[in-house]
């Protein structure tokens, strides 16, 4: 089956390739085509093997895609949202006087422990050295830190001390100059090892195609080279050889381009979503806790208004349909089967207007020394609060994320089905191209002996 | 028998544990040195550096300075036209500079979320003064480093922070008169073993910036390491967290801060003398006036020893409220 001169059943000389010499000094055509059939055999071969390579490693980087980075990514977008809504609900929590509203506290609590969760799940995936360790560790080792401060602001707020207060700004400084950046660094990481996989799952198979292109035409010379010179117009074996290789190209190309595309899917309507949407929420707690922080700073807050604004310019631009949100929107126009996720992400304009609108006036509260209608504002559980207009957004860019991860796991999965059994499948191909062109070659030699 | 029998138990554990670990599997693990986690720092702390001192102010007397109340204070809400406290009516609030981290002085009161304190209650005797309203006051939280700034660009109308009067100060804003007295100590944990600011050379000690305090630090013969903070209570944080050896500025500070934290104790004798005065911009000689006449009638009418009685006790009895100069 590998080479053209086995010899399974019919009787035979000894040795007949110690022959084959002689007929290459002596009559040509079957020295030719003993030689021609070998190089038929070995590309259809070699055309198995590479499609099983190439296959194999496009169904990994798939899966890699679909199992491992986004995951991965997805994993690192909950860990900096739940620092930053900790550091935000730590905030405001201490400016509403008082002890803190249960719900906050609860909220508190409930972002941590997910922090906690997202750091073992993204130690489990890093390996031990590289700058994803690097960043880990470093959260790792000051979360504990973090939440010690805001436990012992907690108790000091509780014997009426403003000491309190100051150990909440140590805090709060912890987390902006440390944890954020390194929380930030590694989901930038996580979403670059993402692009990285999912160009490895797209990456133009040439060795396949040229293999290919080269089998089909060597079948092609072999099978001219006989009509010309048996004058029999067709050899079954090739013709079966040919056929396999094109029924594998064919395979492989449908099923690449069908796994691209919905590769490219899960791109354009899942994961370019999430990272504007997770950007876009990241900017939105960013406000939140600004807003809060220049409350307590009471009057010396001028740089975290001044981050507020420069946060709610990337996030919103001036009316909510610039900058993240606009780029969202746009997105979920662009690719529009998802009419849920357009609608959570189309009313997020009017609620980021309005939460501008609570907070230009909240600042002219502050600014005309009404400190307490601007707490009221900025804190207040009704609906004209900034409280709850940010409730909202961040709650309507929640829902648009999960259906953008949905889209994505869906559109992904569907990469990988595309793949199913094509690596054996053009393995085999392969191994029928090469067993066809050598019985059909075999077949013709024998007429020469 | 039993004992060879026991032999052979003992010896098949052996065996069957040594398998056992031959068997367990995983992928090696590297264990990384563990380091600590440092010490958290409050924002804005930094190694102090003296400023390049201007030349030196000429020489004044600081329980001395401003201008003398002049007959009867005007009636709440009707203020001399063009004045600073007619700007106040008009705008109807004073807006003051003050601290919210100074226990007993300027502090916001976390049950409640106010700012409160001694200074305040002083701030609320100007307001019903000038506005007929203790209330009608804005508060602009200023660090110790902002309290001059804030006043030469207008952003406040007074500052009340504990802010002594000197003769530096002097040339860039006017004081009331004197209506606090202090004086520089040291603060320390509780058995630490320091005994006062001599036993602290080549020790951190830690100030605010901008203060008379830490300068007072920077220049003493004892040599301490000056660390500047913003606010009084990071000073207590990084006390706490073993990041500093001291605090030192006025005890009266002091009290405040070791009225939070039972474990730290002051130490040494008072080393300087600082007259706290009510900061104002030096373009409002009037708005000075003014309130030096609030502040007199609140010396003679008992309301400054109420406010002591209330929020001072801490400090040790009521020594009286200080004796106004005037310049002129």
């Amino acid at each position: 089956m590998t080479t053209t001169t086995a010899r399974p059943a019919a009787p035979a000389p000894a040795r007949p390739w110690r022959r084959w010499p002689e007929r290459v000094r002596g009559a040509g055509t079957p020295a030719v085509l003993a030689g021609g059939g070998v190089l038929v055999v070995l590309v259809c071969l070699l055309f198995g093997l590479s499609g099983l390579v190439t296959m194999t490693g496009r169904a990994d980087a798939s899966r890699a895609v679909a199992t491992r980075s986004e995951p991965l990514s997805v994993d690192g977008q909950e860990l900096y949202r739940a620092l930053s809504d900790a550091d935000a609900t730590a905030a405001s929590a201490f400016l509403s006087g008082g002890l803190e509203p249960a719900a906050a506290r609860d909220r508190y609590q409930a972002d941590i422990a997910d922090a906690g969760a997202a750091l073992a799940t993204a130690f489990g995936a890093a390996g031990e050295t590289g700058p994803a360790h690097d960043d880990l560790a470093r959260i790792s080792s000051q979360l504990p830190v973090y939440t010690g401060l805001v436990e012992t602001a907690r108790t000091y707020n509780r014997q009426n001390f403003p000491l309190g207060s100051g150990y909440l700004r140590e805090a709060s400084t912890l987390m902006r100059s440390t944890l954020l950046p390194a929380a930030n660094r590694l989901y930038r990481l996580q979403t670059a090892e993402l692009a990285s996989d999912r160009s490895h799952a797209t990456a133009a198979p040439w060795v396949l195609l040229v293999v290919g292109v080269l089998a089909l035409a060597l079948l092609g010379a072999v099978q001219r080279y006989l009509t010309l010179r048996t004058n029999r117009l067709l050899n079954p074996g090739l013709l079966v050889a040919s056929g396999a290789v094109l029924i594998g190209l064919a395979w492989v190309f449908g099923a690449l381009t069908a796994q691209a595309g919905h590769l490219d899917a899960s791109r354009q309507s899942g994961s370019a979503q999430v990272q504007v949407l997770t950007e876009a929420r990241a900017a939105a707690l960013e406000m939140r806790s600004d807003e809060g922080l220049t409350l307590v700073a009471r009057g010396d807050g001028a740089r975290f208004e001044t981050d507020f604004a420069a946060a709610s310019g990337r996030l919103g631009g001036a009316d909510g349909r610039g900058g993240l949100l606009g780029r969202a929107r746009r997105l979920a126009a662009a690719h529009p089967p998802d009419a849920k996720a357009r609608a959570a992400v189309d009313t997020t304009a009017a609620d980021f207007a309005g939460w501008l609108k609570v907070h230009r006036d909240l600042r002219a509260e502050d600014d005309s020394g009404r400190y307490n209608r601007a707490v009221e504002l900025a804190t207040g559980a009704d609906r004209a609060t900034a409280a709850s207009a940010f409730a909202r957004l961040d709650g309507e860019l929640g829902t648009a994320l999960a259906h953008a991860q949905d889209r994505f796991a869906r559109e992904a999965s569907r990469a990988r089905g595309a793949l199913t059994g094509s690596a054996a499948g053009t393995a085999i191909l392969g191994l029928v191209a090469a067993a066809a062109a050598g019985y059909g070659i075999r077949q013709r030699l024998w007429e020469y002996r | 028998m039993s004992r060879r029998r026991r032999l052979a138990a003992a010896a098949l554990t052996v065996v069957a544990v040594a398998l056992a670990g031959c068997g367990a599997g995983g992928h090696a693990v590297t264990v990384h040195p563990v380091r600590s986690a440092g010490a958290p720092r409050p924002a804005g702390v930094k190694p102090y550096h003296p400023p390049a001192s201007a030349a030196p102010a000429p020489p004044c007397d600081p329980r001395a300075s401003g201008p003398r109340p002049q007959g009867q204070l005007p009636p709440p809400g009707q203020m001399p036209a063009g004045s600073a406290m007619d700007r106040i009516v008009q705008r109807g609030r004073l807006i003051a500079g003050v601290d919210q981290n100074s226990y007993y002085f300027g502090f916001r009161n976390p049950s409640s979320g106010q700012i409160e304190g001694f200074d305040i209650d002083v701030l609320h005797e100007i307001a019903r003064a000038i506005l007929g309203d203790p209330n009608a006051i804005q508060y602009k939280v200023v660090t110790s480093a902002e309290r001059i700034p804030a006043l030469t660009s207008g952003q406040v109308d007074i500052v009340a922070d504990s802010m002594t009067i000197t003769c530096d100060r002097l040339q860039q804003v006017a004081f009331s008169t004197d209506y606090f007295d202090a004086g520089q100590r040291v603060l320390v944990r509780k058995g630490s073993g320091y005994t006062g600011l001599k036993s602290l050379a080549g020790r951190k000690v830690c100030a605010a910036g901008g203060t008379t305090s830490i300068r007072t630090l920077a220049e003493s013969a004892d040599h301490p390491v000056p660390v500047a903070v913003d606010n009084w209570t990071d000073c207590l944080i990084m006390l706490e967290q073993n990041q500093v050896e001291a605090i030192s500025t006025d005890d009266s500070i002091l009290i405040g801060l070791a009225a939070q934290d039972p474990y730290t104790e002051m130490v040494g004798p008072r080393f300087t003398d600082e007259p706290h005065g009510l900061a104002i911009a030096r373009t409002s000689p009037e708005l000075v006036r003014f309130v030096n006449g609030v502040l007199e009638r609140m010396r003679a009418d008992g309301t400054w020893n109420r406010l002591y009685d209330h929020w001072l006790t801490p400090l040790g009895p009521n020594p009286g409220p200080p004796r106004a100069g005037y310049a002129d």
